[in-house]
């Protein structure tokens, strides 16, 4: 029982972290009008901007975090023209134009990861941001705090997320664009100020879930971002494109049967019975659990 | 008419969407306080003229003047800012959103005051009160044009471009509808209508121009057009 209660709590942490960038995949695809499913790719790319940042200040945590928000808010907003000018230029709004970008900029990325930062080795972040080793123990039950910290920040960062879809001017105007973007053109939505907008609040969740993954694994590779976009292009899929609500539920779900498999089956194994699943729920339900919302 | 009573002018007006050429020199003019009406059969270019006016669409040539400034391919949120407004063909309300929030999306450049302006909009369309958690999905065809009108309100507008408000409505409620646009001229809205529904329009209407494939054929004052033969024949049915 304490080792599902204990892998329960580490599955809802690696879960919102899920949540966050499936949150931000979708806004992209909404608001944006595209596919970005190296979305993730980006993130680490912070990760490992915020581990330079550290290495530099002598592990100074707060510019740490700091340059990992930034910079991913800066770096999403540097690719905003870039997919904007490529759809002007054909003239319409095109997804799959979008998703060779995103290919493009998963690749690039990947490789700066491998050949520009710590020869391609993988990087650790410093123990004191990790938070691994001092941990919370209730019972037999052992919670790191980089797992509280990331389940407390998840929460808040999802709700902050949906407050501001539901009850705010910018959120109505990303909802109207999600729904019928030549319909919010007639109302008097400014299109493209309102889709960079889109661009920005991923960045800010990417950012976010930069310094969270960096806290709740200590380390990062080349590859974990390939690994990450994966799932959450699964994540999204499974739930339904675009089905903000469904991801929530669907990311989180992915986290704890994650964490289940690796505490009572065998974690290497983890991804493939996760890959099996969404192959199942792909013959089920073609159109995703929740369904799309495109 | 006098020159500086015209709120909107448009201008040999050409808009094409590749081949197809959907306006082919159209001369419009609007003054402040009419009720303006578009008559013309499907195709004829009515929906493009209004998106034109509003800014979603660039025309290839042609000018829109609108309060004395060239506006033409200015696009559509600073129209809107500026005071023009759309009710869109087939009603255009988010279906996935709360009557609410319709009305808000149309007070989206300016929420100073936004309550009060839902408080007027209220009063113009009582039955939106009720419904006003509702998702707009779940309104009838009524109901949702009146919550594209109070939209279009909510954007405290001076212009107000109708785009055929009384499709697919039962003819009671069209009678509604015609009658909240009379009641709305009277408040001071300019009005721009196009309709098929060629009788009840020019019932209500200041003046009138007839489009035909992308061209005004004809125009005049709404009295002058009702008795017109050839509108007659084409638009008044017996
Ligand atoms: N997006 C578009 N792409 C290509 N052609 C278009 C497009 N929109 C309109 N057209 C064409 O332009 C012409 C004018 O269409 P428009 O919709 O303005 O007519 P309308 O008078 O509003 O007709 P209706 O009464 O059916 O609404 C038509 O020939 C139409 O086929
Ligand atoms: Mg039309």
């Amino acid at each position: 029982m304490e080792v599902f209660i204990a892998q329960v709590i580490n599955g809802l942490s690696l879960g919102s972290v899920y949540v966050l960038l499936v949150t931000g995949f979708n806004l992209l695809l909404l608001v944006a009008l595209i596919i970005h499913f190296s979305y993730p790719q980006v993130v680490v790319l912070s990760m490992y901007i915020s581990w330079t940042v550290m290495n530099l200040t002598g592990n100074n945590i707060i510019l740490g975090i700091l340059a990992g928000i930034l910079s991913s808010i800066i770096l999403n907003m540097a690719m905003a023209p870039i997919f904007q000018r490529v759809m002007r230029n054909r003239g319409q709004v095109d997804i799959n134009s979008t998703l060779v970008i995103s290919m493009a900029i998963g690749m690039i990325v990947t490789d700066i990861l491998s050949h520009g930062f710590n020869r391609g080795f993988p990087i650790s972040f410093s123990e004191t941001l990790a938070g691994n080793q001092s941990s919370l123990t209730i019972g037999l039950i052992n919670i790191s705090q980089g797992q509280v910290y990331t389940l407390v920040v998840g929460i808040i960062g999802v709700s902050a997320f949906f407050w501001l879809l539901y009850k705010t001017r910018s959120g109505r105007a990303f909802r109207a664009i999600a729904e019928d973007p030549s319909g919010a053109k007639q109302v008097g939505i400014p299109l493209l100020r309102t889709g960079l907008a889109s661009y920005a609040l991923t960045g800010l969740l990417g950012g976010v879930t930069a310094v969270l993954l960096a806290v709740l694994l200590g380390s990062a590779s080349p590859g974990l971002g390939e690994q990450v976009a994966h799932k959450v292009l699964a994540v999204s899929i499974i739930a339904g494109l675009g089905n903000l609500a469904g991801g929530l539920v669907v990311g989180l779900g992915l986290g704890i049967m994650e964490a289940l498999i690796q505490g009572y089956v065998a974690g290497s194994w983890s991804n493939a019975i996760a890959f099996i699943i969404l192959l199942v729920v792909m013959l089920i339900k073609p159109r995703g659990v929740f369904g799309m919302k495109l | 008419m006098e020159q500086s009573n015209t709120l909107l002018d448009v201008k040999k007006l050409e808009v094409s969407y590749g081949h197809v050429d959907a306006l082919k020199g159209v001369d419009v003019t609007v003054n402040q306080g009419e009720i303006v009406v578009l008559i013309g059969a499907n195709g004829a270019g009515k929906t493009t003229l209004l998106d034109t006016i509003l800014g979603i669409n660039t025309p290839r040539s042609g000018s829109i003047q609108y309060n004395g400034t060239d506006i033409t391919g200015r696009s559509a949120d600073i129209n809107v800012r500026e005071g023009l407004t759309i009710v869109p063909e087939g009603r255009g309300v988010f279906t996935s959103m709360t009557v609410t929030d319709n009305l808000l999306l149309g007070a989206h450049h300016n929420m100073h005051e936004s309550s009060d302006k839902i408080e007027r909009v209220y009063q113009w369309f009582p039955i939106l009160k009720e419904r006003s958690d509702q998702m707009a999905g779940t309104l009838s065809g009524g109901e949702r044009q009146m919550l594209a009108i109070g939209r279009a309100l909510m954007s405290a507008p001076r212009i107000i471009l109708v785009d055929e408000p009384s499709i697919g409505l039962a003819p009671i409620i069209v009678n509604n509808i015609i009658e909240i646009l009379v009641n709305l001229n009277k408040e001071g809205y300019t009005i721009l209508l196009s309709e098929q529904n060629a009788y009840k329009a020019l019932k209500i209407a200041h003046r009138g121009y007839v489009l035909e494939t992308g061209q005004v054929v004809l125009s005049g004052t709404a009295e002058e057009l009702l008795e017109d033969p050839a509108v007659k024949d084409a638009y008044l049915g017996a």
